[in-house]
């Protein structure tokens, strides 16, 4: 893993002209393999127009998750170089704190006599204050997260603090299970946002369901992504995470407070973490102490895919991957077990062809 | 140098030496107890013929004494819920029994912690006790094949709960026997409900790759084929994730009428959450006894509904009723809190004390012998013996367990035996 953290910075040389070439011979063996399977699938109709639009609409929809995810991890790096591995269990945290709002909604009767709670009373403001206090509580678990398994580390070298994030990483999920215990929770989810239902819409012949939650998760996913290309481009704030992300050391001679930017870039990238865990609870239903896990892994990997440290690529590579996984093994024609090895062969021919990501090179071009 | 030597070797004599003396009075304690023993029978002219012509020689049981049951069980640890619990149904059992010939049953259960050492070191203490003629275990496949070669060199028979490690009777053992039915046994009985009495002709199986998923639903796929019907479509999930539409709506695609899971709860909780959505409505989902249990109805709450479930548990009877009540009013919870083999604790407990009273001879001086080498034989001979969970009947491999797993269905948020499902 540390490998593929390393290699995509455009610090790192790549060695000798021989090298090049027998990675691009591998990598076009891949891709023409992965061609010829591709056109075979395609001609001989093995699946049908419905099956292709479920698997885009689930793809679609886990990708615009791992996309905000990956924002996290994008950010972070950008201004320090470093992988926050315990990205994910901040995710974790906002998913429960999602889930306890929710219980609490659910707990308040509103009317006795059709026991209804605030959860189905004023379904829309529950759904907006889960979000919020999910982002807040992830917003402040990231900042500590920061102050305590990071910022006394600041000078030491680049592999002691992603230690020390594989700790946090393991610490906060142990945590989590000591206080929520090791049971699978499941969301109670408002009436008018049920789990696992959605508009039919006739595709190919039979119905195919756009869930509501995956079209809510999709359209927040979009605006946080608006929000925080903003907040990074047009803002105070922005301009200076990307003074820090340039050159600390010039940024704090420019009067920029530099510890306080990493803190705050924490705090961002935690809320984002937290609204993609209540999203997951709303989409998903199951939560459990290590749902951060895997998500967490998967977002690396699109941040990489992307370019990492480089904002539009965070979510285009979170959508690319998710897409990737749910079609690529149909489209390859090989088993769906097999999706992550899909999704990882995919990040190794970006790698080859890419080593900065699929927007990687736009960045260091605005850098320089 | 030469000094620290000396010094060891010295410690060493003396380790030596406390270790013979332990033995040799260990070992003469033993021999004095034997010696009595046989003096007594053959004095007395009490022991039957059928002890001499038998191969183990009879146990015998002075009055005052009981007739023993070991049990290898982890009582401690990890998995302690498992030993306690099938040792409470086994209890219930002995209770049961009552009296025979004046003489009582006893349950000794002890601690192998599950694992192959403890296992081997529980069986060499249940065989120094005399008294202990058959065994109800061990509790875990480990444990109990590193116990077999003891009982079977004493001519002890067990018949285990819940060992269900299919190689264990493989192995030609003529002392195991097991009333838990194997994966496999599981799977046949699967494959022949989804054909026969649901009707079901195009399948899906999904599993989770994990060595119990995957051998049960190759064994439900082949099996089905067996029986004339087409597996349209296998799938493998990666276990732990918490989204599987991909790998259903391929599945959709080939457009079964059935989906038979191999795995655990976790997974076919969310598998069956995405069904609907991911284009099997009207699909209906048959899991395993890995994903039967309260939380797969918790978690799939309205999308559960309609399901198939397989369990241990046996369906209700008026026995089983008595054996549930029996069990909560000592042991405080219901049974099933624990682990889902209480009932099979007891059917083995209780099928041991019936062959054990069908080989016994009471002797002319009062004392009971039984003839090990004929129990064995009796054990393995057990047919149409009724216990909770259905029939048992030992082929002659050692698999007891005639009636296969129940099969339950999710109706209004419960698990309800199909034969009391409306």
């Amino acid at each position: 893993m540390q490998q593929s953290a390393v290699s995509p910075s455009p610090r790192v040389r790549l060695p000798a002209n021989s090298y090049g070439i027998v990675r691009s011979v591998l990598g076009l063996v891949l891709i023409l393999f992965m061609a010829w399977r591709l056109y075979s699938m395609l001609t001989t109709g093995t699946f049908g127009v419905d099956t292709w639009a479920r698997w885009a609409t689930s793809g679609l929809t886990l990708g615009a998750m791992y996309a905000v995810v990956a924002l996290g991890y994008t950010l972070v790096y950008g201004v320090l170089f470093m992988i926050n591995f315990a990205h994910g269990e901040i995710m974790m945290i906002g998913a429960f704190t999602g889930y306890l709002v929710f219980e609490v909604f659910n707990g308040i009767v509103v009317n006795p006599a059709t026991e209804l709670t605030v959860l189905n009373a004023f379904p829309i403001v529950s759904v907006i204050l889960a979000f919020l206090i999910g982002m807040t509580v992830s917003m402040i678990s990231a900042f500590f997260l920061e102050r305590i398994a990071y910022r006394p580390l600041r000078g030491a070298p680049r592999l002691v603090p992603l230690i020390s994030a594989i700790g946090a990483s393991i610490f906060l999920q142990n945590a989590a299970q000591l206080m929520f215990g090791p049971k699978r929770r499941y969301y109670e989810n408002p009436g008018v946002l049920p789990h696992f239902q959605g508009w039919p819409v006739t595709i190919g012949g039979d119905s195919v369901v756009i869930s509501y939650t995956g079209t809510l998760s999709v359209i927040v996913s979009i605006i946080l992504m608006i929000g925080l290309y903003i907040l990074v481009q047009r803002t105070r704030l922005g301009r200076a995470m990307r003074a820090v992300a340039e050159d600390k050391k010039t940024a704090a001679l420019m009067g920029i407070d530099v510890d306080g930017v990493i803190s705050r870039t924490f705090m961002i990238s935690g809320a984002l973490a937290g609204a993609a865990g209540v999203m997951w609870g709303l989409h998903f239903k199951v939560i459990v102490h290590v749902l951060g896990f895997v998500p967490g892994i998967k977002a690396f990997t699109a941040a990489v895919l992307g370019g990492i440290g480089n904002i539009p690529g965070a979510m285009v590579g979170g959508i690319f991957l998710g897409m990737v996984e749910a079609l690529g093994p149909g489209l390859l024609g090989i088993d769906q077990q097999l999706q992550d090895v899909i999704a990882f062969s995919m990040l190794v021919l970006v790698l080859i062809f890419r080593p900065s990501g699929i927007l990687g090179q736009v960045l260091n071009e605005e850098k320089v | 140098m030469l000094k620290k030597r000396n010094m060891s070797l010295l410690a060493l004599l003396i380790l030596a030496a406390i270790m013979l003396v332990a033995c040799g009075g260990a070992a003469g304690g033993t021999a004095t107890e034997e010696v009595e023993g046989g003096d007594q029978g053959g004095a007395e002219g009490g022991e039957p013929a059928e002890c001499a012509g038998d191969d183990f020689g009879c146990a015998v049981i002075e009055p005052g004494q009981t007739i023993k049951i070991g049990m290898g069980a982890p009582m401690t640890g990890d998995y302690a819920a498992f030993g306690v619990d099938i040792s409470q149904g086994g209890e219930i059992a002995v209770q049961d029994a009552g009296e025979f010939n004046g003489f009582t049953f006893e349950l000794v259960a002890e601690d192998d912690e599950g694992s192959g050492e403890g296992g081997a070191a529980v069986a060499n203490r249940l065989v120094a006790d005399p008294t202990v003629v058959a065994i109800a275990g061990h509790i875990f496949s480990g444990a109990t094949e590193a116990a077999i070669p003891t009982y079977e060199e004493r001519g002890i028979p067990m018949l285990s709960p819940s060992a269900t490690n299919p190689p264990l009777t493989q192995m030609g053992s003529k002392v195991f026997n097991r009333v838990a039915f194997t994966d496999a046994v599981q799977g046949k009985f699967a494959a022949e409900y989804l054909y026969n009495t649901l009707g079901i002709r195009r399948l899906a199986v999904m599993h989770d790759g994990e060595a119990y998923g995957q051998g049960l639903a190759e064994v439900v796929a082949e099996e089905f084929g067996t029986l004339g019907g087409e597996v349209v479509a296998t799938e493998a999930i990666t276990p732990g994730e918490s989204d599987y539409s991909a790998a259903l709506a391929a599945v959709a695609d080939a457009d079964p009428e059935g989906l038979y899971y191999g795995g655990y709860v976790a997974e076919a909780v969310v598998l069956v959450n995405q069904m609907d959505s991911a284009g099997l409505e009207d699909v209906a989902f048959f899991g395993c006894d890995g994903t039967f249990g309260a939380d797969f109805l918790e978690g799939t709450d309205q999308n559960g509904e309609g399901a198939y479930g397989t369990s241990l548990i046996p369906p209700s009877s008026p026995e089983k009723d008595a054996f549930d009540q029996a069990y909560e009013e000592q042991f405080g919870d219901p049974p099933g809190t624990l682990s889902p083999f209480t009932w099979n604790g007891y059917d083995s407990v209780a099928a041991l004390i019936y062959a054990i009273e069908q080989v016994a001879i009471l002797g002319d001086d009062g004392n009971l012998y039984i003839p090990r080498g004929a129990l064995v034989a009796a054990v393995r001979g057990l047919t149409d013996y009724q216990g909770l969970g259905g029939t048992i009947t030992c082929d002659e491999t050692g698999e007891c367990n005639a009636t296969g797993p129940t099969f339950y269905v999710v109706q209004d948020g419960e698990w309800v035996s199909v034969n009391e499902a409306g």
